[in-house]
């Protein structure tokens, strides 16, 4: 051990007591010879005099080492001085000098000049990570710039670079200049922070334990937390019950200790009649798993594929196991149920991967001229990507879903390879639909944790979190998020959560203090938890659920997270199964027959008459052929809800048509300073809106007070918005920060663009299609 | 008979309030007014024995109309044309002439049924001189709003007519063109993005339909070729009141300019009356703002070295002590003597150290573009586009349109910062300063002063840059058949909408007061859009009296009975629109905290910085560059040849003064701009499409914004101070548990 002890840290880091030094991770040999690393003593505070210009000057710092409810357990590997890192990557290159630190957790900037978080402006501030924290999972692409040509940094470098661009999965990139750092600092932080992120790792190595381990002694913090876990057969029961599903269903105890499969949950719900001794016998594989249920009886299910077999031996014993299945589910009371195969005729992982890898890229900007050369070409570059159109084709195969349950009165079945990917999706985006329940926060998480998390999605591996394989870092529960999103978007009311809570769900898929999605399975999640080798530990690891909102967040920021125009269910129809009533009126508002013969305009069809090849024709053709009856089924379905006023407690589809699928603002544009509109945005009538509300708000208490002589809810207070009167559209993540310089719009491609064709000379068409 | 046409008029009426497309500008109250335009009954619709080809005279149109107004029921002229049973066609007439506006005649008509909307209407298709409308069955036409905005299609508003019969054949119905065929279908495209698709039913009644398309397209034709814009004045209220007040003032006369100057605080200016007689330019107002110094015979020569005549006026007097004028281009031919220059110079500066010359036209579209990028709009979002889904995003796109509203917000907001930052006069130029100058002039001053967001502020600014300054509207709006039509006010107004989504609280008008003034464009109705200058609209409306010098052959004075009330103009809202269609013109989401009143400090504002001594420069590609002298004519003769663009071209440079010339802070957070200044976003993904405007004909977009919530909310609010104001302790349980559920008066608004 070459370490020798260093003089206290300018910063405050170091502690009156003797500091111990640890070896720094084995796995980064080399630089834990160059770089010892220290720990920080989890619960204590650092010995900075509070309110001293150098504790002032140091805040950073501290939103570092927030040593006192911040990551414990953190450790130092490597860090570099006079790092410069830009604002803007623009021609003025202006910066702050700081100093550039990886843990074992993160990656972190602290800088010498932190006056400007002095302000209010960042009261909402995440309580873990900082404005200049990466942590370690957050980190998409490394790259270097050599001689101003830019490479992407991987394994061991031969030469170091002047400068150091950091790509994030939250979108945001970060330009670290080291032309200022001695030599020997850029080589430990540059091998460190590409090491520390990109070298594959082992799943003991997770930051989560260290964490856990170090804050083993902590009160549990899980005060008022009422989301389902789905950890134990009553939270099966209840959900059973609360759907009205228990008449069918059964939740069964097969797996308790993953004895039949570690894919599974250890309790989950078959249909009745089935017999358990079925399940293990291809470890619960083409067994139908119950999803949820309907108000009208019909339930959504869901099954992985079994296992594909060479031996025809097998594969006659495979038949006629699921026909024994499938004969059950038919059967009353099941009545017809439809198969719904999602790896053959849905999306393939693939397209979404790629899809997503392409649309990232219009966010991530190096270069603000690079952005504004491509700006202009912004939404050929967005259709491209082909995003948008995933979102589409996923709300649209959740409505074709809907439609099923709702109108046909037909139960769904599932069908993918792991039931682990799309199923999820799909079941989640339905309940989100049609299941009121499943848009209050509440709900929302339980059914997260229902679907997704005990569901088996593979987090560990689709977020990439192990650097084992980027072919299976596949974002589909951010497309998820992205899918509920739209239906934020289109029916604000409807939702108890906010957009910004979406963005935040989605940046906590890379803090490693969580762990809800850290791990493949409930079963990986339990064994790593020592919960088998209690004797050892004494107390089993004390994991954070994500759920827990107050480790992120201070409850003034909280506020945010919560839709202020929501309005709970009348309490009346408490007892009422939700959708019933809700779909009488609507049936009884259809337009009696008519609609069912009316030729329809064809969103969703296929040009088929091929001899119609004139453009004139094709337009009316469009206008008047009719299409085949299961997408006419569909489009009556959609058009005639869309036809209606909303009811917000009940079924709620989202419109898929191009134009109404957007991009998700807050989430991809926050971090572009040029994306800002001071004052602006939809910030601006929320503010209006919750100054509206707390006044009825008080209105009614005034009534209330009078006439029962109690005192009402307190007004909730919405400080944050109110603060200051001109927030920028990007509130909360607003960076205020918008440099002057105006780029020049390009205009030259307006004449580029494509030969006029004469639309004068359509005006002349006359056509007899016939004749062709 | 009884095939097609035994209309259910209770079943339709039932469902027609709750399931009619809120997309459609402004809903239509149902009200009980009986005034219908006509009510079928049974035996009205006997199927008149006529074969087509006797009924029609292309060529005369006057030989099948049935004119039914005034009061005196008269058969059609043509003898061989009526053969139509003589106690049907008196029985539908007087059920329709109280639906008529005086002066309308009913041309054709023919049962059919509305499609491509749910629910699909059983309803009249009716073509008058005036408009063409599909009436509903049982449907009532209020008379508060003559004109609705989801049945009747004002002729002008006709654009591209087709006829299907069966899935083969389409025929494209130009003016003069014969019909091949009996149609099935009719579909009449609107140019407000609207389509009327028509099914006509089987059953004896097909001659009624060819008849109803004929006239359609004939009236269209003559409708363009006549220009017969007289104006039919259309509600009951109009015609009643001659003697009304405007509702804006209309800066037709002297006190008008005055009074706008006075508020505006600009000191250095005053009226002139040099074009009182419209002898300097037709094109220009009577009255305009010029500097004190300047004598009214030099301001006459002087423009006359402008095109047009058009020569620098003050357009805005920024409180912070900037002026923003708007001028024509250089006229080139002329060689000015020296004092003509230097009185063109003092305009220019108008008492101003620094001057800023925007060249306006450059970094934005032609006419011609704009033109076209409307069009393949139009094609694009008629809901028979031919567009996949997933081709949208590029097709949109690859319509210009929206490329265009960014670079014309973006220049208005560079322009606002220039007028903003430091005490100067910034001049827009453009070649005829009619289109483009008053688009970037009324940008730029909603974008800086709070009071042209108000409502009558807007409306001010609109008559006052646009209408009084001579967009020459009938032109740019197809009106006159000429290659020079090009939508710049609707270009105009969707930056304003633009505006209005990303300052939702900023703005008191809302989006369906844009969409009320967007639809007001093709509505006949007062001269307000149907002329191009305001010596055409003044001596329309009589105004000029017996001093007009200008010579007008062929102009008699209008008649009493079809001239247009001389003071209505676009803005008497009242006229077209009812009272709960205007309230709607209230954005709920205004914010009167940001009011306009003490906005900024009239005096000497603290974030004005004074300019460098006697500066000139030139505003181009985003950048400044100085300028050796402002007029082109000194000694440069060569420049002369490129009229209004005779301004030197910069090279692009990175280096540009723009930054620190115009006192920008580095951070905005640093040093924030004065609180009345909106800086848009212009970056791809913040333009967006007006859907409500643009999709209007999609049955299937239509979107809840978060207005009606606000509104709904406001209700909320109005009711529960209402409540507690009348509050008496015996307030009933059942009322209160009523008025504590907020779902249904949310419910209710969306």
């Amino acid at each position: 051990m070459r370490a020798v002890p260093r003089p206290p840290l300018p910063w405050g880091w170091a502690e009156p007591q003797p500091p111990v030094l640890v070896a720094a991770a084995t796995a980064g040999a080399r630089v834990a010879a160059s770089a010892p690393a220290r720990r920080c003593f989890p619960g204590r505070r650092y010995a900075g005099e509070r309110g001293s210009r150098r504790w002032r000057r140091h805040q950073g710092a501290q939103a570092l080492l927030r040593v006192v409810r911040a990551p414990r357990g953190e450790q130092l590997l490597c860090e570099a001085s006079t790092v410069l890192k830009y604002v803007q990557e623009d021609s003025c290159q202006r910066g702050i000098y700081g100093k550039l630190v990886c843990t074992d957790f993160k990656i972190a900037f602290l800088g010498d000049d932190e006056s400007a978080l002095d302000n209010d402006e960042t009261q909402f501030k995440n309580k873990v990570i900082g404005e200049n924290d990466i942590t370690l999972h957050c980190v998409d692409q490394i790259y270097g710039v050599f001689d101003e040509k830019k490479k992407t940094l991987f394994g061991q470098l031969k030469k170091y670079p002047e400068k150091l661009i950091i790509h994030c999965k939250d979108l945001r990139v970060f330009h670290f200049c080291l032309r200022y750092t001695k030599e020997e600092e850029v080589k430990r932080i540059v091998s460190g922070i590409i090491h520390h992120t990109q070298a594959p790792k082992l799943l003991k190595r997770l930051f989560l334990f260290s964490y856990a381990a170090a804050a083993r002694n902590s009160t549990a913090t899980d005060p008022k937390n009422h989301t389902v876990m789905f950890e134990t057969l009553q939270d099966w029961c209840w959900e059973l019950e609360r759907t009205k599903g228990n008449m069918k269903y059964k939740a069964v105890r097969v797996n308790e200790g993953y004895r039949v499969s570690e894919r599974l949950p250890e309790y989950f719900v078959v249909p009745t009649p089935l017999p358990e001794e079925d399940v293990p016998r291809f470890q619960g594989h083409g067994i139908p798993m119950w999803c949820w249920s309907c108000h009208n009886g019909c339930a959504l299910l869901k099954m992985s594929a079994l296992p594909k077999e060479q031996d025809d031996a097998v594969l006659q014993v495979q038949k006629s196991f699921l026909d024994g299945v499938y004969k059950t589910i038919h059967r009353p009371p099941y009545e017809i149920v439809k198969t719904e195969d999602l790896s053959s005729s849905f999306l393939s992982l693939q397209d979404i991967q790629t899809a997503h890898s392409k649309f990232k890229q219009l966010f991530l900007i190096d270069n603000s001229t690079e952005f504004w050369d491509t700006d202009i070409k912004w939404f050929s570059l967005l259709e491209s990507s082909s995003w948008l159109d995933i979102i589409r084709r996923c709300l649209k195969k959740a409505i074709e879903i809907t439609e099923c349950l709702e109108a046909q009165n037909m139960n769904v079945l599932l069908l993918e390879e792991n039931a682990s990917d799309l199923c999820c999706l799909i079941s989640s985006l339905v309940q989100v639909m049609m299941d009121p329940h499943c848009r209050t926060r509440v709900g929302f998480q339980s059914l997260v944790q229902k679907e997704w998390i005990m569901g088996g999605h593979c987090f560990l591996d689709r977020c990439n979190h192990l650097r084992q394989s980027d072919k299976e870092e596949v974002p589909v529960f951010l497309l998820f998020l992205d899918c509920v999103w739209q239906l934020v978007h289109q029916h604000p009311p409807a939702f108890e959560f906010t957009e910004t809570y979406l963005t935040v769900l989605s940046d906590s898929l890379y803090i490693p203090i969580f762990s809800t999605f850290f791990f493949n399975s409930p079963h990986q999640k339990d064994t790593n938890m020592g919960r088998e080798s209690q004797d050892t530990q004494g107390k089993p690891l004390n994991l954070l659920t994500v759920w827990d909102w107050s480790v992120q967040f201070e409850p003034k920021a909280q506020t945010l997270l919560k839709n202020p125009l929501y309005v709970e269910k009348p309490k009346l129809d408490k007892g009422q199964r939700k959708g019933m009533r809700f779909k009488h009126q609507r049936q009884l508002s259809l337009p009696l027959t008519q609609s069912k013969s009316s030729p329809k305009r064809g969103f969703f069809r296929e040009e088929t008459d091929h001899l119609i090849k004139n453009l004139l024709g094709k337009r009316i053709s469009k206008l008047i052929n009719s299409s085949d009856e299961l997408q006419d089924n569909f489009r009556e379905f959609y058009d005639s809800w869309h036809s209606k006023p909303t009811d917000y407690h009940g079924l709620l589809l989202p419109h898929i048509e191009g134009p109404e699928i957007k991009v998700w603002a807050q989430r991809y544009l926050r971090w572009i300073p040029e994306a800002q509109i001071l004052g602006g945005g939809r910030v601006a009538t929320m503010s209006k809106l919750l100054e509206m509300m707390e006044e009825v708000q008080s209105l009614q208490e005034k009534i209330d007070e009078r006439h029962h002589g109690q005192v009402a809810l307190q007004a909730e207070a919405s400080s944050l918005l109110r603060a200051s009167a001109r927030l920028s559209s990007l509130f909360p993540f607003a960076l205020l920060q918008r440099h002057s310089s105006k780029p020049v719009l390009p205009t030259s491609g307006w004449k580029a663009l494509g030969d006029e064709e004469d639309l004068a000379r359509r005006e002349d068409e006359s056509v007899d299609v016939g004749d062709l | 008979m009884e095939l097609g046409l035994s209309f259910s008029v209770s079943s339709s009426l039932s469902h027609y309030p709750l399931t009619s497309p809120s997309l459609y500008s402004l809903p239509t109250p149902i009200l009980s007014s009986p005034q219908p335009l006509i009510s079928v009954s049974p035996e009205s619709l006997k199927p008149p024995k006529v074969a087509a080809e006797v009924i029609l005279d292309p060529r005369g149109g006057e030989a099948w109309g049935l004119t039914l107004y005034p009061s005196q029921l008269s058969g059609p002229k043509s003898v061989q044309g009526s053969r139509m049973p003589e106690r049907r066609s008196r029985q539908l007439g007087s059920c329709m002439s109280s639906g008529c506006l005086p002066g309308e005649q009913i041309l054709a008509w023919a049962p059919g049924m509305r499609k491509g909307l749910e629910p699909e209407l059983p309803g009249t298709l009716i073509c008058t001189n005036l408009r063409v409308t599909f009436q509903p069955c049982g449907w009532q036409r209020s008379q508060e709003t003559p004109l609705s905005s989801e049945y009747d299609f004002a002729l002008v508003n006709v654009g591209r007519v087709e006829a299907v019969s069966g899935l083969s054949r389409i025929q494209l119905l130009r003016p003069g063109s014969l019909l091949k065929f009996i149609p099935e279908e009719i579909l009449i495209h609107g140019r407000d993005f609207r389509l009327l698709r028509v099914g006509f039913e089987a059953g004896g009644l097909e001659p009624q339909a060819f008849q109803v398309t004929m006239a359609i397209v004939q009236a269209r034709a003559q409708s363009r070729q006549a220009q017969q814009y007289a104006g039919i004045t259309l509600s009951k209220a109009g015609q009643r009141s001659s003697s009304r007040k405007p509702p804006i003032p209309l800066l037709e006369i002297l006190e008008d300019w005055e009074t706008e100057r006075k508020k505006q605080g600009a000191k250095g200016w005053r009226v002139s009356t040099v074009n009182e007689r419209f002898d300097v330019a037709t094109s220009l107002p009577r009255y305009f703002w010029v500097p004190n110094r300047t004598l009214d015979n030099e301001i006459r020569r002087a423009f006359g070295h402008f095109h047009q005549g058009r020569g620098p006026r003050l357009s805005w007097h920024h409180p912070g002590g900037s002026d923003l004028l708007r001028c024509g281009g250089f006229y080139t031919a002329s060689d000015p003597n020296k004092e003509d220059i230097r009185t063109v110079e003092l305009m220019l500066q108008a008492g101003h150290s620094d001057v800023v010359l925007v060249d306006t036209m450059d970094e934005l579209p032609s006419l011609a573009d704009v033109q076209l990028a409307h069009l393949r709009l139009r094609d694009l979002c008629l809901p028979d586009s031919s567009v996949a889904e997933d081709k949208w995003l590029s097709a949109l796109e690859g319509t210009r349109w929206l490329d265009y509203v960014r670079s014309c917000l973006r220049k208005a907001s560079d322009i606002s910062v220039l007028v903003t930052s430091r005490v100067r006069s910034v001049v827009l130029q453009e070649r005829g300063d009619r289109d483009f100058n008053g688009l970037l002039s009324s940008l730029v001053q909603l974008l800086s002063a709070p009071e042209a967001r108000t409502l009558l502020g807007f409306q001010s600014l609109v008559q006052r840059e646009w209408v009084a300054a001579g967009h020459p509207f009938l032109t740019r709006l197809g009106g006159t058949g000429a290659s020079e039509e090009a939508p710049v006010f609707l270009l105009f107004l969707d930056c304003v909408w633009q505006l209005l989504q990303q300052f939702p609280a900023e703005f008191e008008f809302s989006e369906f007061f844009l969409l009320a003034l967007q639809d007001s464009v093709r509505v006949p109705d007062t001269l307000t859009f149907l002329r191009d200058t305001p010596w055409e609209r003044g001596k329309q409306s009589g105004q000029l009296n017996s001093y007009t010098q200008v010579y007008t052959p062929g102009y008699s004075q209008p008649s009493a009975g079809n001239s247009v009330n001389q003071k209505l103009s676009v803005w008497d809202w009242d006229l077209r629109y009812s009272n709960e269609q205007i309230l709607q013109f209230h954005n709920p989401g205004y914010d009167p905290e940001h009011c306009p009143g003490s906005w900024l400090p009239r005096q000497q504002p603290s974030f004005m910085v004074p300019g460098p001594p006697s500066s000139v420069w030139l505003f181009s590609r985003g950048a400044l560059t100085p300028l050796h002298q402002l007029c082109p004519w000194r000694d440069s003769p060569s420049l002369l040849a490129v009229s209004s663009r005779w301004l030197p071209r910069p090279a692009i440079s990175s280096e540009s003064l723009a930054d620190q010339e115009w006192g920008l802070p580095s951070h905005w957070g640093a040093c924030p701009l004065p609180p009345g200044l909106l800086l848009p976003g212009y970056l791809g993904p913040q333009i967006r499409l007006w859907r409500r405007c643009y999709l209007r004909g999609r049955p299937e977009v239509q979107m809840g914004l978060s207005a009606p919530t606000v509104s709904g909310l406001q209700d909320e609010l109005s009711h529960l101070q209402e409540l507690l104001r009348k509050w008496t302790p015996r307030i009933s349980p059942e009322d209160h548990s009523k008025k504590r559920d907020p779902n249904t008066i949310l419910s209710q608004s969306c």
